[in-house]
């Protein structure tokens, strides 16, 4: 670099030593004589930095139709694009009257809270805390045990509430300070634990030996859990409805969210983030590293603690089965889908793992789901005359292969055989449903399994000429074969989108890029 | 300046009798040194003379096998990383270690967390304290920033730190260790990957930082033109024994430093 002049002309003792702390480059540059050569240097440093400020920009930037849009969201101001979902799900329950979907919004505002809670733990503290849910199971429990007939006591709610907040905070507490020193692997394992040992004791606990008793005294139900849980009532309101509970959840996540944000921008949430990127900078940096992992942990615990108290009371019981495996993995699918660590990524990542269970269990509702998420996958990665192109391919394609399998002369059924719904209408007379759909379907599922294989492998013009076949044999998968298996289908889009999010946004929709060395 | 044998009214660091084991391993045996405050000190020393090792022992990254380092009049064996910053000694990584996907902003006001007291509930709410708090916290990090003149400068504070050239990483580094309102600099190869004209600027960087903003320093150093440029006293490592303390021309022509770079065949052709 023409740097390697400027450094043999210059003295160290041409520092400035008076004055003004904030200068400009001639404090830094040093000697004058080499001015030109010093500002060519600096710019080229200044374009590098730029340069690769820009990286995320540059690359997360698509495309098509689905950049457009994401720019002209974020263009807008803050309270425009928060206040709009919020008008939404205000007016939710005044348009909607349908007890399903009521009670699916509010286990979408109980999800989003516990994924609020999840996120503080591992978006900003870093801590892989995979015994999150018993904390959710510890408030539900604390809950119903403080208001129903299980142990005879019926504590008004704005007691019992706090004292289950309270009791589950004071349980993170107990279970993060011997795992305070661990991080990583270790933390996952032990708290891991945790969560089985929390199954363990609720399932066992309907026969506990106490010193005084001479017979073993049920405490939380065993496998038939606590029933009869009476609802929170504030101030002479009883929450009695799905309504009353969706409104209360959603106070909850607006407060939530609210708080969070603020904390995340003070010195606490920097503090995690810190402790999160590297605890030995961090600590050697006056952040009191343990005593935050603690906080995390508390007030994770604490917020998990607070959703189930409102989640035993709206479901009027507890189950342990409530608080498995299968509840964690979708939470942190949620947090992990959103963005690790964004506010708006995990409230999105909550309503997205929460209401898509729910809407594949209507084949319907799937059907739509699916070919809608196709069409707007296409448009949104690809450029629009492409993803044109490439629908249009499809089709062609779908009754290219209709005539080639009516010429071989395999049995179909019609189209009223098997359609149902908007969707199938209009494919009916496009696509070719064979009568054995068991055989054909898990012929055609393995071969979507090797063309996904070959797909990944292709480069360039190759994969656009694949992806119309690719497509077709994706729809005829889902449609011959798996829009009749509800609950597999569940698993498999879930996965599937987790996988195609990690391929495309590894960062979560609306999570910062990660690097971890450059 | 200060010469090694002259005694001094204010010594801020001293270490004495300072051994870390490692196993079997000594990295570093019997260490007597002390640093002046508003002094300069360079240590130098081939690769493994346990250069790092006495940054991490004197930051309480390790805890000393035996001996005694005292700081400011108190001893801190048994402190931890977080009470040595809050004590008053901040460092700098061999191989940086920013927030790296925090904002350059960030990082700098996250090193203020031992000063402000703003908890979560404070936060929280945004009380007028903690609003007031993060604004000074704030101001505190853009003038700290401001420091580097147009290499940190305005622009780019918002975007997050991995988008710094290497160069200006280093330079975050010790932004952040101002930030924890320490009053003296531990900086563990503060040049080391940078070109010749960056090199000499963290050579002026080093001086200004004791000149303008009153820091006692103690740098490790391989590079021999900063060592030359900044210290005011130079201390020579070799397998954790100090084989040489005092100016740079006398410990630069030390025989036994000498013998330590270059080994023991061309020590005499010297």
């Amino acid at each position: 670099m023409s740097g390697d002049d400027s450094s043999d002309g210059a003295s160290v003792d041409g520092a400035p030593v008076d004055g003004a702390p904030i200068t400009g480059s001639d404090a830094i540059s040093g000697d004058p004589g080499s001015g030109p050569e010093t500002l060519a240097v600096s710019a080229l440093n200044i374009g590098t930095d730029e340069w690769v400020a820009q990286h995320e920009t540059r690359t997360s930037t698509g495309h098509g139709v689905g950049a457009r849009v994401n720019a002209l969201w974020m263009s807008g101001p803050a309270a425009v694009r928060w206040g709009l979902p919020l008008l939404v799900f205000v007016l939710f329950p005044v348009l909607v009257s349908d007890g399903y979907l009521l009670r699916i919004g509010v286990n979408l505002g109980l999800f989003a809270l516990l994924a609020l809670g999840l996120n503080v733990v591992i978006g900003y503290a870093g801590l892989l805390d995979l015994g999150f849910v018993a904390f959710y199971g510890c408030g539900a429990y604390a809950y119903a045990l403080l208001s129903s007939d299980k142990l005879g006591v019926h504590l008004p709610t704005w007691l019992s509430v706090p004292a289950a907040v309270l009791f589950t905070a004071l349980i993170g507490l107990l279970v993060s300070l011997p795992s305070r020193r661990l991080s990583g692997d270790y933390l996952a394992i032990v708290t891991l634990f945790f969560g089985q040992i929390f199954t363990e004791l609720v399932l066992a606990g309907d026969a506990v030996s106490l010193p005084g008793a001479s017979d073993p005294v049920d405490i939380t139900g065993g496998a038939n859990g606590i029933s009869g849980v009476s609802g929170w009532s504030v101030f002479g309101f009883s929450f009695n409805t799905n309504r009353s509970y969706y409104y209360l959840v959603l106070f909850f996540v607006v407060v939530l969210v609210l708080g969070l944000g603020r904390i995340s921008r003070s010195r606490m949430g920097r503090a995690w983030r810190a402790i999160g990127e590297d605890p030995l900078a961090a600590a050697s940096m006056t952040i009191r590293v343990n005593r935050l992992k603690l906080l995390a942990f508390v007030v994770g615990a604490g917020i998990a603690g607070l959703s189930g108290t409102i989640f035993s009371a709206v479901q009027v019981g507890v189950y342990a089965s409530s608080f498995d495996l299968p509840m964690l993995i979708l939470l942190y699918a949620a947090v992990i889908l959103g963005g690790s660590g964004s506010l708006p990524g995990t409230l999105i990542g909550a309503a997205i793992m929460s209401v898509l269970p729910e809407v594949l269990r209507q084949p319907t509702y799937s059907e739509l789901l699916f070919f809608v998420g196709l069409v707007a996958g296409v448009l949104w990665i690809l450029k629009p005359k492409i993803g044109a192109l490439v629908l249009a391919a499809t089709v062609a394609v779908g009754f290219a292969i209709n005539i080639v399998l009516l010429a071989v002369g395999v049995p179909y059924l019609s189209a009223a055989e098997w359609t149902q719904g908007v969707i199938g209408e209009l494919l009916g007379r496009w696509l070719f449903v064979p009568q054995d759909r068991l055989l054909w379907g898990n012929v055609a599922f393995v071969l979507l399994i090797i063309a996904v294989a070959a797909f990944s492998r292709m480069h360039g013009r190759a994969k656009m000429w694949f992806l119309p076949l690719l497509l077709w044999l994706s729809v005829f998968v889902w449609m011959v074969r798996l829009s009749t298996e509800a609950s597999l289908t569940r698993q498999l889009v879930i996965g599937a989108t987790l996988v195609v999010l990690m391929i495309a946004r590894p960062q979560g929709i609306f999570g910062k890029q990660r690097v971890e060395v450059l | 300046m200060s010469s090694p044998q002259a005694s001094s009214p204010t010594r801020l660091l001293e270490l004495s009798q300072l051994n870390m084991s490692f196993g079997g391993l000594r990295s570093l045996q019997d260490l007597d040194l002390w640093v002046d405050e508003g002094e300069v000190v360079s240590v130098i020393g081939p690769n493994g003379a346990g250069k790092t090792t006495l940054f991490n022992v004197i930051t309480g990254i390790y805890r000393p096998t035996s001996g005694d380092v005292r700081f400011d009049g108190s001893s801190l064996v048994g402190a931890n990383p977080t009470d040595v910053a809050s004590r008053g000694i901040a460092r700098t990584f061999q191989t940086v270690r920013l927030f790296l996907n925090m904002s350059v902003r960030d990082n700098v006001m996250a090193a203020t967390f031992g000063q402000t007291r703003a908890g979560l509930w404070r936060s929280a709410l945004g009380t007028p304290g903690a609003r007031r708090e993060e604004r000074e916290v704030r101001a505190r990090a853009e003038e700290l920033l401001s420091f580097f003149g147009t290499r940190l400068m305005g622009y780019r504070w918002d975007q997050p730190a991995y988008s710094l050239s290497y160069a200006n990483r280093r330079r975050l580094e010790i932004a952040r260790a101002m930030a924890t309102g320490a009053k003296m600099l531990l900086l563990d190869e503060p040049a080391a990957g940078m070109n010749p004209s960056e090199t000499h600027e963290i050579t002026e960087l080093v001086g200004r930082l004791r000149d303008e903003r009153g820091y006692t320093i103690m740098v490790i150093e391989h590079d021999m033109h900063v060592v030359e440029g900044v210290s005011d006293r130079v201390i020579a490592l070799d397998h954790g024994v100090k084989i040489a303390d005092g100016l740079f021309d006398e410990v630069a022509a030390h025989p036994e430093v000498v013998e330590a770079y270059l080994g023991r065949g061309t020590a005499g052709t010297k």
